[in-house]
């Protein structure tokens, strides 16, 4: 059943997707920008401090994404034991700490000019930023633990703690009264984003998207490289 | 009119500032990554270099990725 996560038959399957990736990605990136920076109209209220929200939302997102995915494949791990699992958390999670980093920097930037602060310890951001400590808690489980078993347990307990954060993110804006707004665009039901601004987010969540599977394809494939040449003599 | 849109009526500085910390993250982290993978492929090359004839012969007669990481390094030479 787990045939196709053999990392031999995903290796070349990886080679021909980072050509992909490598070959429309500085166009769908222009087109975004382009959209972001110059066809977007202004908000009514926040002006164009609005444009943040280009770059803000779909790293926030992306970062709430991944830390999903590794619990999911944390908890998948540890009732299947499935060792490419343990390597594609150790991809992802880097990806996931570095857009959760950017949601929180640039969020304070587009803070400033809304709200007047930099930084507030709301329910929102402070959440956000234990998100990031759970991370590199995540991350500093594999750089500081030899073993692979312990490194297993130990960053499978650290991503299941960390997901309780979670919808403690998703939905602080709901239950406590914080500077943060609620969700404008939601899974289901309507959104509150006019579709000339809904437009330059989608493409610019792609190119998000784009990135982040690149990255977590090259890291993959430098982790099977990095097996392979530990087993070279048992190959 | 481009001074006009680099200013942003007044918001310029948060916006671009925004943008540049996230192109320049992200371009530092690809090419860290892109050095990481490079260095990884280099060392596997060496390594398979160091097998006599035969292990050599058998660990690219058995291994797709080997294969690979050879072609793809006969490619770039």
């Amino acid at each position: 059943m787990f045939k196709f996560f053999s990392s031999t038959s995903i290796y070349s399957l990886i080679h021909k997707l980072i050509n992909f990736i490598n070959s429309i990605f500085f166009l769908i990136l222009i087109i975004g920008l382009t959209f972001a920076l110059v066809l977007s109209p202004p908000d009514y209220i926040q002006g164009d401090s609005v444009r943040i929200m280009y770059v803000h939302v779909p790293a926030a997102w992306l970062g709430l994404a991944c830390f999903a995915f590794i619990t999911f494949l944390s908890i998948f791990n540890f009732v299947f034991k499935i060792r490419n699992f343990y390597f594609i958390n150790k991809s992802i999670a880097p990806i996931g700490l570095l857009f959760t980093c950017l949601a929180i920097v640039t969020g304070s930037l587009w803070g400033q000019p809304t709200w007047g602060t930099w930084w507030v310890w709301d329910a929102r951001l402070t959440s956000m930023f234990v998100l990031m400590l759970f991370y590199v808690f995540y991350i500093s489980a594999f750089k500081l633990l030899d073993k692979e078993e312990t490194i297993v347990k130990v960053s499978s307990t650290i991503a299941i703690i960390g997901s309780i954060n979670l919808p403690i993110i998703k939905y602080s804006v709901e239950w406590w009264t914080t500077l943060h707004q609620p969700a404008s665009i939601k899974i289901a039901g309507s959104s509150s984003v006019h579709p000339a601004m809904l437009l330059p987010l989608l493409v610019m969540l792609l190119v998000f998207l784009l990135y982040g599977a690149l990255i977590f394809l090259m890291k993959y494939k430098t982790e099977i490289i990095r097996i392979k040449k530990k087993n070279i003599k048992r190959i | 009119m481009i001074i006009e849109f680099i200013k942003m009526n007044g918001y310029g500085l948060y916006v671009w500032l925004s943008f540049s910390i996230v192109l320049f993250s992200c371009a530092v982290f690809y090419l860290k990554t892109k050095k990481t993978l490079r260095k990884y492929e280099n060392d596997f090359l060496v390594e398979l270099q160091k097998l006599s004839v035969e292990e050599k012969n058998k660990a690219l007669g058995n291994s797709k990725v080997a294969q690979q990481i050879l072609a793809a390094n006969s490619k770039m030479n």
